[in-house]
C-alpha cells in the first residue's frame, strides 16, 4: 500500500506542476503586470507609482527564464513561492495571504461542513425512502422531483431563495455573515437551504440507483426469505453494502470543504475562501488566485488518495498495489 | 414524575428550538443593538489602503476622513464649497515672504489629543495617546514627498518650496547609504529634512511657503493626505511580528476610531472619546458643532432645525459597514430597513423614480430622495496633434470639430444609458464650481443638424465626403473599454456623426494598448471623465493647460490642447482668489474652448441618494469628504418600523408540510397494507 501511496503522490507532484504552469500561462495570456498594478492602485495614479508598485511586487521581471537568466524571472519566482508555501502578500491590498486563508477558513467551514452533513442527511434517507417504495408513485414522484431539482441552475436557486424566502417571506436575512455564534445560524440558514436544494436531485438519483442495484442482489432476497423486515433490510443490509460507491463521492468531497463554495459564498456575502477566490479573479489578484488554485489542487490529490485508501478499509477484498 | 424523553434528548430538542427561533428572522443585526444610534452602511470591496498619504478613493476616504482630522475642513451645508478651520484654530493667514513668495501660517489648537492606541507606548511606557503637534503635519508632508511611500498626490505639493529637493535628497541618501535606508523613517527625515517650505514654529504653528502661486493648496489641507500623523503609528504598525500595517490600522485625531477592520465582511467606526469636540465642547469649534448657517434649501429640508443647530458632534455613536457585493440584495435590505441610506440601483430605477421624483411606494415608506450633481465632467476629446482632426489641419479641423460637437445630444445619451442621471454640460465646469454659469448656453453644444452640415461644407467635407478619397471622412474613436455594453454607448456617438456623413470606427483595445496609443499619439477621438479633487475651477482648467499635454509631459491634457492665450489666462487665474477678475479670465478661457472645441462636453453625472425618514441632517457632499459626524438618526423609530416591515410570513411553511404529508402518508399506508 505504501508503494501505491508513493506512486500516487509522485503523480500528484506532476499534476501540481502542470496546474501551476497552466495557471501562469493562462493568467498572463489574459492580462499583464501593468493591468494587475492598475487594478490594485486605481486609474488615477501616475505612471511612476505604477512602476514602483511593479518593482515592489516583483512584476518588473521578465515572465520566462532565458538561457542567461534562469532564476530572476516571474515563472521561477511563481514556482519557488508555491513549492515553499511562501504565499506572500495579496496584489490587491498587500494583506498576508496566509492571514487571509486563516480568516476565511472559519466562515467556509461554517458553511460547507453543515452543508455536507445536511446534504448527506437529507439525500441518503430520501434515496432510501424512494428505493424502499420502488415502483410506487412515491418513487416516481421522487425521481421526477429529483430530475426537476437537477435541471435548475444554482444561480436561479440563489436568486429565487433570496427573493422568496429572504424578501417576501422574511424568514432569514437575504445575505451577509456575522462571526457572532448567535447570529451565524440565521445567516447560514438560507445558503444551506439553497445548497441542499441544488444538490439534492443529483444525489438522490445517484444514491437511489446504488440502493436499487444492491437491493436486487441474491443476499437481499435470501434475507427477505428468512423473514427480515423491509426497514431493517434497507438499513442493515442494502445501505451497508452500498458504502463503496457512496465513499467515492463523499471522501472526495471532504478536502474541498476547506476551499469553500465559490457561488454560495460570493452571492450570500460569506467571507470564506470561496469568496476570496472570486475576489481574486475579479481583482486580477494573481498572488491570491495562484495560492487558492495551488491549495485546491493539493486537496484534490489528497482527496483522491484518501478515497482509494478508504476502499481498502471498507472492503477487505480491495487491495492497493 | 417520569418522562418519556431522556434528559439529554430534551436538552437537544430545546437547543434545536432555540436555534430555530433565533434563525427565523431576517434581522441581520443583534436585537440588543436595535435601539442604539448605529448607522448601517455598506462597502463593495475594501479599500486597498488606509494610509492617509496614499488612500485616494472615495471608499477609503469614508474611513480615513472620519479617523484623521485635518487642519481645515469643508462647511457641511454651504455651497459653493467653503473651507472652515478643523484642527487649526482659524483659517491660515497668508503673507508674502522676502523673496516674494506666498506663505500660509497655520495655528493648531492646543490640547488636541490622538485616539488611544498601543503605538504611543513607543514614546514612553504606559502612554496611550499624546498631543497633536504641528511637527506631525510636517511629518505627514514628508511622507507624501517620500518616494517609498508612493503617494499619488505628490505632484500638487511640488508647489511647496523645496518639496522636490527633499524627495531628491532622500532618494540619493538612501541609494548611497544602505545603513541610512534601514533606519526608521523619522530619523531619515530628521537627517535629510526639513522641506524648505514647511517650517514648524514651536509646537502649534506651521508655515507653508510656496515656490509658485497655488492658493488651491489650502484644499489639500482639508483632505486626509495632510492630516497630522504620529510617527509612533508609522514606526509601530510596520506589519512585522504580528503587528498590523499602517495601511490597515489608522491612528488619528478624528471624531471616530476604526474599532474593527475585517476587509472581507465588516468595518466598525466608533466615536473617539479623545476627540477635541468630545473633550472640549466649550471651545464650540466650527468643526465640532453642527453648522449654524446653510442654504435656503437646507432650511426647507429641515437641516437647520433650531434643535440641532450648534449641537456638539458627532451624533452617531457607531457606524457599521457591512460587505455587500451584489446591488440587489443590498437594495432589498435597504427597503427592509436594515440599511439607512442607498443609491438608486439600475434594476429598480423604474420602481423607485417616477417622472424625476420618488414613486408613491417609496414615499409611503417615508423614504426621501436627494439629487446632487457631482463635481465632475465627462467629455469626448480630440487629439489636437492629429493631422486630420487637430491643430495641424488648422481652420478646417476647427470647423469639423464644431460640426461634430453640434450633433451629440448629451441629454439623450444620459436618458438612454444613465436613466437620465446627468446634467448636459455646456462647459467643462460643473455646477457648484466658481465660474459655472447656469444661464450659459454653448452655441456649439446646441443640437443643430443643418448648421453642422453647413460647417462640414465650410470645412471642405461636403456631406461628410473627404475630397482626397471621395469617400466619407473616416475617423477612429479609441477606447480602453471592450465590453459589449460600452460598444452600444459608443455607437450612439458614431450614429450621431453618421448624420453629417462622417464614418467613425470604434477601436476598442485593452487599457495598456490604449495607453500605448496615447503615448504614441496615434489616436483621434476618445471619451474620458474627470472628478474634481477640490472645488476650484483650476482643477478642471488645468486639464487643457499646454504644460499638462500628454505628448509633452505625460500629463492629463490628453487632448494635447495648446493655446497661448488660454495658457496665459490659466496661469493668471490659478494664482488669484475668487473675484470679478478671476471670473472674467475664466469666462474668456471658456470662450476659447467654445470656439476651439478640443472637447465635446457631455454631462455632469447626477447622484440619486435615498434616505429613510429616521436618518436626519443628511446632505450629499459631492467632494470626497467624510460627513458622518453631522448625521443623526432616530433609533426608536427605526426599530419600530423594522419590526412592522419584517414580520415573517409562515403560512407557506405549514402549507408545504401539510402537502408533503398528504403525498406521503397515503402512499406509505397503501404500501404497508400491500406488504402485509
Amino acid at each position: 500500500m505504501l508503494a501505491y501511496v508513493i506512486r500516487r503522490l509522485a503523480y500528484g507532484v506532476v499534476v501540481v506542476f502542470g496546474v501551476l504552469l497552466f495557471l501562469f500561462l493562462l493568467f498572463f495570456m489574459m492580462t499583464n503586470p501593468d493591468d494587475v498594478a492598475r487594478k490594485a492602485l486605481g486609474e488615477r495614479v501616475p505612471p511612476e507609482v505604477i512602476e514602483q508598485w511593479k518593482v515592489n511586487h516583483g512584476y518588473d521581471k521578465p515572465l520566462f527564464p532565458s538561457s542567461s537568466n534562469l532564476t530572476d524571472n516571474m515563472l521561477f519566482e511563481h514556482y519557488r513561492r508555491m513549492l515553499t508555501f511562501d504565499f506572500g502578500r495579496s496584489d490587491a491590498d498587500d494583506t498576508l495571504i496566509m492571514t487571509r486563508i486563516r480568516e476565511g477558513m472559519g466562515p467556509s467551514l461554517a458553511l460547507t461542513v453543515p452543508l455536507f452533513i445536511l446534504s448527506l442527511g437529507v439525500a441518503i434517507p430520501f434515496a432510501l425512502l424512494v428505493a424502499f417504495f420502488r415502483e410506487t408513485y412515491i418513487d416516481r414522484t421522487g425521481v421526477v422531483l429529483s430530475v426537476l431539482a437537477m435541471s435548475v441552475s444554482i444561480l436561479l436557486y440563489i436568486i429565487g431563495a433570496q427573493y422568496l424566502i429572504g424578501k417576501l417571506l422574511r424568514w432569514f436575512p437575504i445575505s451577509g455573515f456575522d462571526f457572532d455564534p448567535q447570529l451565524v445560524v440565521r445567516f447560514l440558514a438560507l445558503p444551506l437551504l439553497v445548497g441542499v436544494m441544488s444538490g439534492i436531485g443529483g444525489n438522490v438519483r445517484f444514491y437511489r440507483t446504488v440502493f436499487l442495484e444492491e437491493s436486487n442482489r441474491d443476499y437481499v432476497r435470501t434475507a427477505r426469505a428468512k423473514g427480515c423486515g423491509e426497514a431493517r433490510l434497507m438499513s442493515h443490509h442494502v445501505f451497508r453494502n452500498s458504502l463503496i460507491p457512496l465513499l467515492t463521492q463523499v471522501v472526495l468531497a471532504i478536502p474541498f470543504l476547506f476551499t469553500g463554495s465559490l457561488l454560495l459564498e460570493s452571492f450570500f456575502g460569506i467571507p470564506g475562501l470561496g469568496a476570496i477566490t472570486v475576489d481574486a479573479i475579479n481583482g486580477n489578484d494573481f498572488s491570491t488566485l495562484r495560492t487558492m488554485v495551488y491549495i485546491g489542487s493539493l486537496l484534490f490529490i489528497i482527496g483522491q488518495i484518501l478515497t482509494d485508501l478508504s476502499y481498502g478499509l471498507v472492503d477487505p477484498r480491495v487491495r492497493l498495489e | 414524575m417520569s418522562s418519556r424523553w431522556p434528559a439529554t434528548r430534551r436538552h437537544r430538542l430545546a437547543w434545536m428550538l432555540v436555534v430555530a427561533c433565533l434563525a427565523c428572522t431576517n434581522n441581520p443585526y443583534p436585537s440588543s443593538d436595535s435601539e442604539k444610534k448605529i448607522l448601517y452602511t455598506s462597502f463593495g470591496d475594501a479599500p486597498r489602503t488606509l494610509d492617509p498619504a496614499v488612500a485616494y478613493t472615495t471608499s477609503a476616504h469614508v474611513i480615513t476622513g472620519a479617523v484623521y482630522d485635518t487642519l481645515l475642513e469643508y462647511h457641511y451645508l454651504k455651497r459653493p464649497y467653503e473651507l472652515i478651520p478643523g484642527l487649526a484654530s482659524d483659517l491660515p493667514r497668508s503673507y508674502r515672504s522676502e523673496d516674494g513668495g506666498i506663505v500660509y501660517r497655520f495655528e493648531l489648537r492646543q490640547g488636541v489629543l490622538y485616539q488611544d492606541d498601543p503605538c504611543f507606548e513607543l514614546g514612553g511606557a504606559g502612554r496611550q495617546s499624546r498631543e497633536v503637534l504641528m511637527a506631525d503635519v510636517a511629518f505627514a508632508l514628508m511622507r507624501i514627498a517620500d518616494p517609498d511611500v508612493n503617494s499619488p498626490v505628490a505632484e500638487p505639493f511640488s508647489n511647496v518650496a523645496g518639496f522636490q529637493d527633499f524627495t531628491a535628497r532622500l532618494s540619493e541618501r538612501r541609494e548611497a547609504d544602505a545603513d541610512f535606508a534601514r533606519r526608521p523613517v523619522r530619523q531619515q527625515y530628521a537627517e535629510v529634512g526639513p522641506i524648505d517650505g514647511v517650517r514648524v514654529d514651536g509646537e502649534h504653528v506651521l508655515e507653508i511657503a510656496l515656490a509658485s502661486a497655488y492658493p488651491q493648496i489650502l484644499y489639500w489641507f482639508a483632505m486626509p493626505f495632510t492630516a497630522p500623523l504620529p510617527w509612533e503609528a508609522v514606526e509601530y504598525y510596520d506589519g512585522r511580528q504580528g503587528r498590523d500595517r499602517l495601511a490597515d490600522h489608522p491612528v488619528g485625531a478624528g471624531p471616530y476610531v476604526l474599532a474593527e477592520y475585517n476587509k472581507q465582511s465588516r468595518f466598525v467606526l466608533e466615536a473617539n472619546a479623545n476627540w477635541y469636540g468630545a473633550l472640549h465642547p466649550e471651545w464650540r469649534a466650527p468643526g465640532a458643532v453642527y453648522p449654524f448657517e446653510g442654504e435656503e434649501r437646507d432650511r426647507q429640508a429641515g437641516r437647520l432645525d433650531p434643535a440641532v443647530v450648534g449641537r456638539p458632534l458627532p451624533f452617531i455613536e457607531r457606524v457599521e459597514f457591512r460587505r455587500e457585493k451584489e446591488s440587489i440584495p443590498y437594495f432589498n435590505k435597504f427597503l427592509q430597513g436594515y440599511y439607512d441610506a442607498s443609491g438608486v440601483i439600475k434594476e429598480s430605477f423604474e420602481r423607485v423614480i417616477h417622472e424625476g421624483g420618488l414613486s408613491e411606494e417609496m414615499r409611503a415608506l417615508g423614504i426621501s430622495l436627494e439629487k446632487t450633481v457631482q463635481p465632475s465632467v465627462y467629455y469626448i476629446g480630440f487629439n489636437m496633434d492629429d493631422e486630420t482632426i487637430g491643430t495641424p489641419a488648422g481652420e478646417r479641423a476647427r470647423l469639423l470639430r464644431q460640426a461634430m460637437s453640434m450633433v451629440i445630444d448629451a441629454r439623450e445619451y444620459a436618458r438612454l444609458f444613465m436613466n437620465g442621471r446627468g446634467v448636459p454640460a455646456q462647459s467643462l465646469l460643473p455646477p457648484g464650481i466658481f465660474g459655472y454659469d447656469e444661464a450659459y448656453e454653448n452655441p456649439n453644444r446646441r443640437i443643430d443638424l443643418e448648421r453642422a452640415r453647413q460647417l462640414m461644407e465650410e470645412a471642405g467635407y461636403p456631406n461628410g465626403i473627404d475630397p482626397k478619397t471621395q469617400r466619407p471622412l473616416r475617423l477612429t474613436f479609441d477606447t480602453p473599454d471592450t465590453q459589449a455594453q460600452a460598444r452600444l454607448r459608443f455607437e450612439f456617438f458614431t450614429r450621431s456623426w453618421r448624420q453629417i456623413g462622417i464614418d467613425v470606427e470604434i477601436s476598442a483595445t485593452n487599457y495598456n494598448q490604449f495607453q500605448e496609443k496615447v503615448r504614441n499619439g496615434s489616436y483621434q477621438i476618445f471619451m474620458w471623465g474627470w472628478v474634481a479633487d477640490y472645488p476650484d475651477p483650476e482643477n478642471f482648467l488645468f486639464l487643457l493647460w499646454s504644460e499638462m499635454a500628454r505628448s509633452k509631459s505625460g500629463g492629463p491634457n490628453t487632448a494635447n490642447f495648446s493655446d497661448t492665450r488660454f495658457d496665459e489666462l490659466y496661469l493668471s487665474m490659478k494664482g488669484r482668489e475668487n473675484g470679478p477678475q478671476r471670473l472674467a479670465e475664466i469666462r474668456e478661457m471658456l470662450k476659447i474652448l467654445e470656439r476651439q472645441r478640443p472637447w465635446i462636453e457631455l454631462f455632469h453625472p447626477e447622484d440619486y441618494a435615498l434616505y429613510h425618514g429616521w436618518l436626519t441632517n443628511v446632505k450629499p457632499f459631492g467632494m470626497s469628504f467624510s460627513t458622518t459626524k453631522y448625521r443623526d438618526l432616530d433609533a426608536t423609530k427605526r426599530a419600530s418600523l423594522r419590526a412592522d416591515w419584517n414580520e415573517p410570513v409562515l403560512w407557506p411553511l405549514y402549507a408545504v408540510t401539510l402537502l408533503s404529508l398528504a403525498v406521503l402518508v397515503p402512499g406509505i399506508i397503501t404500501f404497508m397494507r400491500e406488504r402485509q
